[in-house]
């Protein structure tokens, strides 16, 4: 429906005024209709949908005059009963013009949702964003006492997600933690009820408790837009908050790709947490902070106050545990502002790059496309040659002549663009999913707004003065006297040959880029897809359990995580199961600087080890082969010895040659640098992605670690399916406590999750280059098939005389190879300019893989020859006898 | 009356919806739908296109629904004309005129054919 609502604004406002209402109406009507029927009917009413609301909107601005009327009702309907008349050519155009088209709408449309479209608040560009990541609370409220008449306003937040459910399985929300001014700084104002006053951000909560704001979404699916939901509590976590307000329609919060449901305020932290919510620690960086500019305030001058306030915000907020030169940097860390007009968003982080990479590979998808499409007319304009003089004989000017081909080609651009609209929709659709497979739940709007629309428009306007052009310079190059002679007699060259020629040297050349492209992508995710990562993630659940609402005091949560541990591996069906603070290709990590007593002397990056906390048990549940020494054990416990198993690769690097067994590791434990002493060494196995590969690593006893989170995943080995165990997992945990919350996921999703970025770019350059190669096909078999039908007479002359079917082919065939490889030779030069910005993407290869540019020339020539193989093969069959007759 | 003999196949169906009562869009295209068998493929956005076409020409007027509908996706209701129930009458005595012109040329075919 939102899509219709931009469709209508194809009609001017004085149609829209008289009948939009009613037009919706129908479309409403027509619309459940249609919804209910195939998917290739579907397809078929948003076509003409869009067609139709293009077409009609635009000719309803015209005025209705009897110049235009002459033009409309004749030149267009001439133009279509003419494109009708050659319906493969108008389908392949319709056809490449329409992905083309297509193809860029959609990406644009995410990269729009994505980077380009500011948040839906008042003057989106006055916000300014706190450079470099995350604050600590102090240093969040040591300047949120000094915003008053600096700027206009600034609140802080962090992103959360809590549980819904009262009890068992969670149901899991996402929102955020705002201070007091997240909604007068954003200048949003709540559909319902109120937004934050200061006393709702009071430690301890104001005289209205704990409060949240709910999106307008949750308002309608779970209130059912119920106006008497203020005042109702809502559960999260299993504690109680009052809703005293319902975000606008449209508003998700500052995140982008994020739909934060529920706001509560940053004081609710110690709601959640307690003590352990960390609002007063100087080290704890959890907060983004957003400013809006007083009015007529740049960006530097925003930059250069803060940097005013900086030395008494550093001097207030000093991590008093610091080392002495720590603290020295802190204090002089400056603050920068950025754009936040746009707001803040990880997923822009993560795909924003490659986006833009697949957006410049479609882009060359579009020019092969037009290639081919001017290629194509030009055939169509040549073989109307004789039409076109005939009319000129009798009378038509040229730019009556002229007049049709412009409306021919505006015919196929506005058609091209109808059907180019609704593939988007539908492709932009595919493509949110595959972002949503990696990031959890993803929300874009990616409703089309001005700028894709001047976008696609300007593309397909482009495009019909690409193509509209270059057939009414064929028309101007016809003579009325053409039409007296006989045509198709000519044996001599002819000059439209050699633009056609140009074209197709240029699409092969921009094809063989796409398919080194996509040759390159698909290379890097298939090495990564199939690195080893040290252990099979088939058959392994993870159980993310929250303990933090139990009354289990933080000492003794280490025994909570044993209990937890043993609950979930008594469960039939699971074969062991460990707890630990990560898990593997999470995103999380832990790590730290570490030395070994007596080892060589590393720097840093070299003297990096990454942690993990686990319970003993992990590396048989993950299937992680002992190769030295001991696992974990019970009693490694908290005041023992403290120990430490360690992989391969750091026995490698921090010990070399010697016994690792019985080593000291000294790195940061509870309470400064510890010595840990190394107990066991472990097979290798990935951390963070296969791209970072194995990192040197460590694993720490859960009762030894410091700092256990109320948090944390339990890793099961399963010896059946996920359906069987869920059930007595629940009720396993449900003993334990009837407060912990508790959610399942597939290790193997995550472990696919950490791939989303390189499977998407693979997967798309993948498609585009295969579709680059079929339009490069396309067009040669075109141009050939219609050099090969110009030159009949020659052909059947050089047969008459003796020449054989083969060697026939091969002189056509010849010509295709010279075509294709000028276009590989020009293309090999554009890749190798091009494949530099490829290669943060790739894995395992350079951007100038030779074996990949290699087998890319060969699978272009191989392509183009079989696409002139065809009709050189028809121009062997030729009967010299009855052509030469014709 | 020159407008009239250029009634196109869309506008007649259209009228010839309304001559029996008042309706809204919805079901005036579904009328045309079942009429013409599906030869006349109305779709919101070409109904439009002709409706206002013969709103500005004067043969269909807007009309107040009736009471006590307040499905709101129904929207306006239309009627005819005196000038729009004109048209259809001079269309029908065209038709007929015609339809007997050919049942004549029809029975000589026919003739000639035996």
């Amino acid at each position: 429906m939102r899509f219709y609502e931009w469709l209508l604004r194809a009609y001017p406002a004085w149609f829209r005024d008289r009948y939009a209402d009613a037009m919706r109406g129908t479309f409403a009507h027509e619309y459940a209709e249609y919804s209910a029927t195939s998917a290739a009917r579907r397809a078929n009413f948003w076509f003409f949908t869009t067609l139709h609301a293009l077409c009609f909107g635009t000719l309803e601005r015209f005025p209705k005059g009897p110049v235009m009327r002459s033009f409309f009702a004749f030149d267009l309907r001439d133009a279509v009963r003419s494109l009708k008349a050659t319906p493969v050519i108008t389908s392949v155009a319709l056809l490449s013009l329409a992905l083309g088209i297509g193809a860029n709408t959609a990406l644009f449309s995410i990269l729009n949702g994505l980077v380009l479209k500011p948040l839906p608040v008042k003057a989106p560009d006055e916000l300014v964003l706190i450079n470099d990541g995350s604050w600590t609370n102090p240093i969040w409220e040591a300047l949120r006492a000094r915003v008053p008449g600096r700027f206009a306003g600034a609140f802080a937040w962090s992103t959360s997600s809590w549980d819904l459910a009262t009890a068992g399985k969670s149901d899991p929300v996402e929102g955020i933690m705002a201070s007091a001014g997240v909604f007068d700084t954003l200048g949003v104002a709540p559909a319902l009820g109120r937004g934050f006053v200061p006393d709702d951000d009071k430690r301890g909560m104001g005289p209205d408790g704990p409060v949240a704001v709910i999106s307008h979404r949750l308002w309608e699916s779970r209130y059912a837009s119920d106006p008497l939901v203020l005042g109702r509590s809502i559960s999260l976590n299993r504690k109680l908050f009052t809703i005293i307000g319902v975000m606008p329609a449209g508003f998700t919060g500052p995140d982008v790709g994020r739909v934060a449901d529920v706001i509560v305020p940053i004081a609710a932290a110690e709601t959640f947490d307690g003590k352990e919510a960390g609002l007063d620690e100087r080290s704890r960086w959890w907060l983004e902070i957003m400013l809006r500019r007083a009015p007529g305030q740049s960006a530097e001058q925003a930059t250069a106050i803060l940097n005013d306030l900086r030395p008494v915000i550093r001097a207030e907020t000093t991590p008093r545990d610091w080392k002495a030169d720590d603290q020295a940097s802190y204090l002089k860390d400056p603050f920068t502002v950025i754009d936040g007009a746009t707001g803040q968003s990880s997923l822009r982080d993560r795909f924003a790059q490659p986006i833009t990479i697949i957006l410049v590979v479609v882009g060359a998808v579009l020019l092969i496309a037009c290639a081919n499409i001017a290629n194509l007319l030009l055939a169509r304009a040549t073989a109307r040659r004789h039409e076109m003089s005939v009319r000129l004989a009798l009378g038509a000017s040229r730019l009556v002549l002229a007049r049709q081909l412009i409306a021919e080609s505006a015919i196929i651009a506005i058609a091209g663009a109808a059907l180019g609209l609704v593939l988007a929709q539908f492709g932009s659709a595919l493509l949110i999913q595959q972002l949503a497979s990696s990031a959890g739940r993803v929300t874009l709007d990616t409703a089309i707004d001005w700028r894709v629309l001047g976008f696609t428009s300007g593309v397909a306007f482009l495009t019909t003065m690409l193509f509209g052009l270059a057939p009414a310079f064929g028309v101007a190059g016809v003579q009325p006297q053409d039409a007296l002679k006989e045509q198709s007699r000519s044996v001599t060259g002819d000059r439209r040959m050699g633009i056609r020629n140009v074209l197709v040297v240029a699409q092969v050349a921009l094809s063989l880029t796409l398919v080194v492209a996509a040759g390159l992508f698909v290379r890097s995710f298939a090495t990564l897809a199939t690195t080893p990562l040290g252990f099979d993630p088939k058959s392994m659940l993870i159980v993310d359990v929250n303990t933090g609402q139990t009354q289990t005091p933080i000492e003794q949560r280490a025994q909570l995580y044993e209990r937890v541990r043993e609950a979930v591996a008594s469960v039939p069906g699971v074969r062991s199961a460990s707890a630990s603070f990560m898990t593997p290709l999470s995103g999380s990590g832990w790590n730290g600087k570490a030395e070994v007593v007596g080892g060589p002397k590393l720097t840093m990056p070299q003297a990096m080890i990454w942690l993990n906390a686990v319970t003993p048990g992990c590396f048989e549940t993950y299937g992680l082969q002992l190769r030295a020494g001991r696992d974990l054990s019970s009693s490694d416990l908290a005041g023992r010895e403290q120990v430490v198993v360690v992989n391969e690769t750091f026995v490698k690097r921090f010990v070399g040659n010697q016994n690792p067994i019985g080593a000291q590791l000294i790195t940061d434990g509870p309470g400064g640098p510890t010595p840990f002493t190394i107990v066991g060494v472990v097979s290798d196995a990935v951390y963070r992605n296969a791209r970072s590969g194995v990192y040197a690593s460590a694993f720490v006893p859960v009762p030894q670690a410091e700092r256990l989170l109320a948090r944390f995943p339990v890793t099961a080995s399963l010896t059946t399916s996920r359906g069987a165990v869920e059930r007595g997992i629940g009720d396993a945990l449900m003993a334990i406590d009837p407060m912990i919350s508790f959610n399942f996921r597939d290790l193997s999703d995550q472990v696919r999750a950490s791939l989303a970025q390189e499977r998407l770019v693979a997967l798309l350059s993948g498609f585009f280059g295969v579709l680059a190669l079929l339009l490069a096909a396309l067009g040669l078999y075109g141009v050939t098939s219609y050099s090969v039908s110009r030159r009949r007479n020659e052909i059947a002359v050089r047969m008459a005389l003796g020449a054989n079917a083969g060697r026939v082919v091969a002189m056509v065939i010849r010509g295709v190879t010279l075509l294709v490889a000028s276009g590989v030779v020009v293309g090999l030069g554009i890749t190798l300019w091009a494949s530099k910005f490829a290669g943060k993407l790739l894995f395992g290869l350079t951007p100038t893989d030779p074996m990949t540019f290699v087998a890319a020339a060969l699978v272009l020539l191989v392509a183009g020859i079989l696409a002139g193989w065809l009709p050189a093969r028809r121009a062997a069959r030729l009967d010299p006898t009855t052509t030469l007759r014709d | 009356m020159d407008m009239l003999h250029t009634l196109k196949p869309a506008a007649f169906h259209i009228l010839l919806a309304l001559a029996e009562h008042d309706s809204h869009g919805y079901a005036v295209m579904q009328t045309v739908r079942q009429q013409s068998g599906g030869r006349i493929p109305l779709q919101t956005g070409s109904f439009y296109r002709h409706l206002s076409k013969l709103i500005d020409d004067g043969l269909v007027v807007e009309a107040p629904g009736p009471k006590g509908d307040d499905d709101p996706r129904r929207g306006t209701y239309y009627r005819l004309t005196a000038k729009g129930r004109q048209a259809l009458l001079a269309e029908r005595s065209r038709l007929t005129d015609l339809v007997e012109h050919m049942s004549r040329i029809k029975l000589t075919g026919k003739k000639s054919d035996a």
